[in-house]
């Protein structure tokens, strides 16, 4: 306690962050996020992890829906899309269909994710697209100013549930883990380095990688999942974990008490593009006649 | 139409699974086959089995014609209880055959014998029997009748023969050689049976516009889109837009293309989008059901400027409707759908050759203004088969793209005020010009903002003003009497087919009459429209809907008087109920008092 901790001078840590080279990828406009909010961290996340991949700025969409989390794309220095609530998915399956070089980033809320737009998620999941998709899961709808959210637990009280919330939370890694998909990790954004690398792994990932980042709502959240909270309940998956055990997996996803950190599952299939080359090369050897007019 | 030359409808009735549809399909490309201009469009039940009714019409004509005609020239029965309310549109004189051999007892009146009209020419024949005989089977029944028609009219067996064995050709030879023996047997019991000599088919066209391919609408739609270099389709099944994804499905790799069935409406437009923005070629088919749920993504297309082609094939509605009904009345949806003001190109092709057209050039089209392009069909067009002669490959092949210039240093602005409207597009993967789009209101930057609203939405407005004049894209067109008429006839989609024919009816009747199609539906070729009701005493706009969804687009954006004929009848629009119309209004105009009273 009584060693003296070398002093950190302003000056020299931003010559450190310029020469890291990752502020490149963040864009001109400011974040319009709450102080304090969980999802800073995010943008400076995925930034450290562009970087480190380096990856080219032109080559890079994010594509994202509508919410605090979905307005994501103007503040990193890529191609983006600020598409409509509930669709990033369907609509990054078809920037990746469309330019199969591109590295597509979709991003959304909870909200986005898994109320109105879960519709698509088993079949983004299963097809395997090519892409990664980061989820800032507050448990809350920011945007619309705190209201509940298919996350949101049990008894949480809101703008929409003012006596409590009666809905049972949605279980995010429990369902990905179901829908066949690839990559299915877990990250705190109170925990910038971790989620770093995690971002990095889900990009380096060939198939559909899901991240699902823990993140308080610091305005409209004061008591359920606040920095305290769950830093105290976030812990690592156990050094054991086998990730290619999707069984395994689903096992820890429902430890939902004391969400650990980490990659959950991993596997390697085909992906949609390859199996749309695939079509390609069988069309090419095969003169199919097509059926009826 | 050429009175003088060739026009024979033959029409054929049974029940689902006696092979209606099939012979129906043998005689149009028999006839294609021979030189002759082809209209067919067959009526079947939304089930897929369960003895509804299937009714097979083709129009055989040296000159091009442009609907299918009321009265059949010869009418086939595979199945009396069907066939019986059918009956009375064979035309005097005309052709009824049937089977006279049943083996089942009928009730009173249940065989189509006792329906026949005296001046319609019965001709009953063992047809069950003629198949067994031919093939052991009776389910060659229709293609017996096939060989009884070619024999009766003198057509050439070796055309048919031909399309048989093609028809057949993925099947074992023996299902090829018992078809042709059922032909053949009805050939020999046809042959130099008494018939009027109106009830021919003359020789055919010598063949001088090119090789003819006959095709559907949406056969026709998506040899355009292959033309046109479509790079990926993404689609969800909805009748009657589903085979253009089956057909797409088969083409679209062998053409390097990429294909997709979504989870639904919402991601197929999503997915549509998506690949736009990311400089590909894409597009996606639908019907009215399905365009309600895209509409609130077209609004994104019309927002974030981004092009895609989506083709919505209208069934009867609202709701599920009628699914394997025809109908225009998507007219509102597709032209003004979706929230906010969202002003997007809908284009309504008249017949087959037009959507191959349209199709074609669609994606050119919508890269062209950065916008979502509707190309608005029905269930007639997208079903019926006509004669085509596509041009020449390279007509509608993709030009090289233009990458816009950023000056060093500066910004790109994704979304410049400019003369027209029109700002250069990047796309991504272009180095220096990355950018966000956005469906919220945003200023030249892409970034969000509401300064530039009313610029933003007079720029999304005013670049589409030049559509109406795309160079190689009819968007309107005036036909018959030029210069002042009494009645003019308005119309869009494939009722036109049935307009001009009406036409020619009343011109022949001495009627002063012109007929023009709009085939832009939104931006409306306005100009155009107001010549045309400048020139005519009295405009009819006849449309199959209810509320008159055209004639409201039209008078609400020329503020011109129009006369409507709205039916709902889940049938292509009667000849012969728009012509009745003409004449009366015909008759109104050139009366002073009784035209004071009419108009509106």
């Amino acid at each position: 306690m009584n060693e003296r901790v070398q002093p950190v001078y302003l000056e020299d840590k931003l010559e450190e962050i310029r020469e890291d080279g990752h502020l490149k990828y963040r864009s001109k406009s400011l974040p319009t996020w709450c102080p304090g909010c969980g999802y800073f961290s995010m943008a400076d996340a995925l930034t450290v992890a562009l970087n480190r991949l380096g990856l080219d700025n032109k080559d890079v969409v994010v594509v994202s829906g509508i919410g605090c989390a979905s307005r994501f794309p103007f503040f990193v220095n890529t191609y983006g899309f600020h598409t409509l609530h509930g669709r990033v998915l369907p609509v990054a399956t078809g920037v990746k269909i469309g330019n199969d070089a591109l590295t597509v980033i979709a991003v959304g809320g909870d909200g986005d994710a898994f109320a109105i737009g879960a519709g698509h998620l088993p079949h983004a999941a299963r097809r395997n697209v090519d892409m990664t998709y980061l989820v800032f899961d507050n448990g809350i709808y920011g945007l619309t100013k705190g209201q509940t959210s298919p996350t949101s637990a049990l008894g949480f009280k809101t703008s929409s549930t003012p006596y409590q919330n009666g809905d049972m939370p949605v279980n995010p890694l429990l369902m990905l883990l179901s829908y066949e998909a690839t990559w299915v990790g877990q990250a705190y954004a109170g925990r910038p380095h971790h989620l770093a690398d995690m971002i990095t792994q889900a990009i380096e990932h060939k198939g559909f990688s899901f991240l699902r980042i823990l993140s308080p709502c610091v305005t409209f959240d004061k008591t359920n999942n606040t920095y305290v909270n769950l830093g105290m309940k976030v812990r690592d998956l156990p050094e054991g974990h086998d990730r290619s055990d999707r069984l395994a997996a689903m096992a820890r996803a429902m430890e939902e008490d004391h969400p650990a950190l980490g990659v959950y599952f991993e596997e390697q299939r085909q992906t949609l593009g390859e199996v749309m080359q695939d079509a390609i090369d069988k069309a090419q050897g095969m003169n199919l006649a097509p059926k009826g007019v | 139409m050429n009175k003088s030359g060739t026009d024979i409808q033959f029409a054929i009735c049974g029940s689902a699974g006696d092979g209606t549809i099939a012979s129906g399909d043998i005689m149009k490309r028999a006839a294609a086959a021979m030189g002759f201009h082809v209209i067919a469009f067959d009526v079947y039940p939304p089930e897929i089995r369960g003895f509804g009714k299937c009714i097979s019409r083709i129009r055989i004509s040296s000159e091009q014609a442009y609907s299918l005609k009321e009265q059949s020239d010869v009418f086939v029965s595979l199945n009396d209880g069907h066939a019986i309310p059918h009956v009375g549109e064979v035309r005097d004189y005309g052709a009824v055959i049937y089977d006279d051999h049943l083996i089942a007892p009928v009730a009173e009146g249940g065989h189509i014998s006792a329906h026949i009209r005296p001046a319609q020419i019965p001709y009953g024949l063992p047809i069950r029997q003629i198949s067994e005989q031919a093939t052991n089977a009776a389910r060659s029944r229709n293609i017996v009748v096939l060989g009884y028609v070619a024999g009766l009219l003198d057509l050439p067996a070796e055309a048919f023969r031909k399309v048989i064995a093609q028809k057949f050709a993925s099947k074992p030879a023996v299902v090829t050689e018992s078809n042709i023996r059922a032909f053949d047997a009805g050939l020999e019991a046809g042959r130099g049976v008494f018939r009027y000599d109106d009830v021919a088919v003359g020789a055919a066209p010598t063949a001088a516009d090119g090789e003819a391919v006959m095709m559907t609408g949406n056969g026709a739609i998506v040899r355009g889109f292959l033309e046109g270099g479509i790079q990926s389709y993404f689609g969800y099944p909805i009748t009657p837009a589903t085979s253009i994804m089956e057909r797409l499905a088969v083409e679209l790799p062998k053409a390097g293309g990429r294909f997709l069935q979504t989870e639904d409406e919402i991601a197929a437009i999503s997915a549509t989008i998506g690949a736009g923005f990311a400089g590909s070629r894409a597009a996606t088919a639908t019907s009215g059901p399905g365009l309600a749920l895209m509409t609130e993504m077209m609004g994104l297309g019309v927002m974030a400027e981004v092009p895609a082609v989506v083709v919505c094939s209208q069934r009867g509605g609202p709701s599920t409707g009628l699914p394997t009904k025809t109908e225009q009345s998507d007219l509102n949806l597709a032209v003004h759908g979706g929230s906010g003001d969202a002003p997007r190109i809908v284009i309504a092709p008249t017949n087959v050759e037009g959507c191959y057209r349209c199709a074609g050039m669609a994606f050119e089209i919508a890269e062209k203004y950065q916008v979502p392009v509707v190309l608005l069909i029905d269930l007639y067009l997208s079903n019926r088969y006509e004669t085509v002669f596509p041009s020449d490959k390279n007509v509608f092949a993709p030009k090289p793209r233009e990458v816009p210039k950023v000056k060093e240093g500066e910004d790109y602005k994704r979304f410049v005020l400019t003369e027209d409207g029109i700002s250069p597009r990047a796309l991504p993967g272009d180095a220096g010009m990355m950018y966000t789009a956005t469906g919220l209101e945003h200023n030249e930057l892409g970034k969000p903002s509401d300064v530039l609203h009313m610029e933003m939405n007079a720029k999304r407005h005013h670049k589409l003003k030049s559509a109406v004049n795309y160079p190689g894209l009819t968007t309107s067109k005036r036909f018959g009497d030029m210069g002042k008429v009494d009645v003019g006839i308005l119309g869009w989609g494939s009722t036109f087919g049935e307009i001009l024919e009406t036409m020619f009816e009343a011109q022949a009747e001495g009627i002063s009459c012109s007929a023009m199609k709009v085939v832009m539906l939104s931006p409306l070729p306005e100009g155009e429209l107001r010549a045309f009701f400048d020139d005519c005493k009295v405009v009819l706009v006849p449309e199959l809907n209810y509320q008159g969804q055209f004639a409201n687009l039209v008078s609400g954006a020329i503020g011109r008087p129009v006369v409507r004929l709205n039916r709902t009848i889940a049938t292509p629009m009667p000849v012969a109920e728009i012509l009745s119309e003409v004449r009366r209004l015909a008759a109104e105009v050139n009366e002073p008092v009784a035209a004071a009273a009419g108009g509106v």
